[in-house]
């Protein structure tokens, strides 16, 4: 849209800057857009609680580790983070995180259900799932 | 339409509360999540409560023209429930591939009002109802702003011929930030034009007020809902409607915050 392109490229560079950690344009008020940045921030964690609740425990992880990190959807959010922090996560996260993986395969670039039973062993139990159902035992 | 009335935006997890306002004038629902309709809102449309789908990712603001998919799917939503207009704001929310996640303020230029001119037309020529549009609440600005919000509004709905969804607690929130008085700025819009009106909470943070919709209604907001109803025309729009996206209060917590609008806006209770 060649009418549009200066526009289409300031818009661009303002996303950039808000969400993927990019420098901010000049002539913004880096103040008031980092007040609108970390919103954005905050209202993405409520919307990852939606796919993934048991990450409840986690908000201030989850801020830190998505600054800078473009939005890919609340579903592959939660995942990237829950992967990225499974060393530190509760033991409710832990057992949705292996729920999902024993339900779905993830590649990193898109989700897909399994077609085979599949068992996931995580640091505090385990989960099986098979036939479109899943369980999770834990100590 | 005729005389207003109040509402609250239906969200399934106060769908029970909704169900149960006697005297609900009329609900309005996210258009992105009518891709899976849910039961009770369908059953508030088949007792006749008016339902407004309400989008949130066309992004008519972006430079980019607008995904006919969503368009159609907006279109759509407005059948399902006989829906008396659809609305969506004047932001973007995505650019170059990337999403940002909310709604991001558009330039006030002359390259940004023929960009929304051309995404809106492309949405109305779909509808088979009218389109009112929202001014967001921003807690930044462009820094090359050519005109005044209520300027480009006016020149956008008369360009347009779109009608207004007037978000007062957004007025309320912007004129804060940017140190206006909040009823010069409710003057400065367009208000013969107004199909509807938001009511929302905040809360200040950071020394900035936010539009959260998770905080309760602050007075100042009820206060410019009645300085709202004293400029809007009498008749042909459908009234105040509460948002509430989350931290929900009991019911009779939200029942009194809808009286407290009803009453700023001295219309009868719906509670």
């Amino acid at each position: 849209m060649e009418e549009f392109a200066d526009l289409e490229a300031r818009q661009e560079a303002l996303v950039r800057a808000l969400v993927g950690g990019a420098e901010l344009p000049e002539g913004f008020d880096g103040a008031t857009v980092g007040a609108a940045s970390r919103a954005l921030l905050r209202k993405r964690f409520g919307e990852v609680l939606h796919a993934w609740p048991a990450l409840i425990a986690h908000r201030a992880e989850f801020l830190s580790w998505a600054e800078g990190r473009p939005p890919r959807g609340s579903l592959l959010d939660g995942w990237d983070f829950a992967r990225a922090y499974r060393g530190v996560l509760s033991r409710d996260a832990l057992a949705a995180l292996a729920l999902r993986e024993a339900l779905w395969r993830y590649d990193g670039v898109a989700a897909r259900r399994r077609r085979l039973p599949a068992v996931r062993v995580f640091r505090r139990g385990v989960a099986v799932a098979g036939f479109g159902r899943a369980r999770a035992w834990a100590r | 339409m005729t005389g207003p009335g109040v509402g609250i935006g239906w969200r399934p997890e106060i769908a029970d509360f909704v169900d149960g306002l006697g005297g609900l004038a009329f609900t309005e629902v996210i258009a992105e999540s009518l891709h899976h309709p849910d039961a009770r809102l369908l059953a508030l449309r088949d007792r006749g409560v008016p339902v407004v789908p309400h989008g949130v990712r066309l992004s008519l603001g972006g430079a980019e023209a607008v995904d006919p998919a969503r368009v159609t799917h907006l279109a759509h939503a407005a059948e399902l429930v006989g829906a008396p207009l659809v609305s969506e704001h004047v932001a973007f929310v995505r650019a170059g591939g990337l999403e940002a996640g909310h709604l991001l303020p558009v330039p006030r230029s002359r390259a940004a009002l023929d960009a929304l001119v051309r995404n809106v037309r492309a949405t109305t020529a779909e509808l088979g109802v009218p389109l009112a549009l929202e001014p967001i609440a921003a807690l930044f600005d462009w820094p090359d702003d050519d005109y005044t919000e209520g300027d480009f509004l006016t020149e956008l709905l008369d360009r347009t011929g779109a009608l207004l969804l007037l978000d007062v607690a957004n007025v309320y929130a912007n004129a804060r930030n940017r140190g206006q008085d909040p009823v010069k700025v409710l003057e400065s819009f367009p208000l013969e034009r107004v199909a509807y009106c938001h009511v929302a909470g905040g809360s200040e943070r950071e020394g900035m007020y936010h539009d959260t919709h998770t905080d309760p209604v602050p007075a100042e907001v009820l206060a410019l809902v009645g300085e709202a109803e004293r400029r809007c025309p009498p008749c042909g729009r459908l009234g105040y409607l509460l948002e509430r996206d989350g931290s929900y209060p009991p019911p009779s917590v939200l029942a009194a915050e809808l009286d407290a609008i009803a009453d700023a806006a001295r219309l009868p209770r719906v509670t």
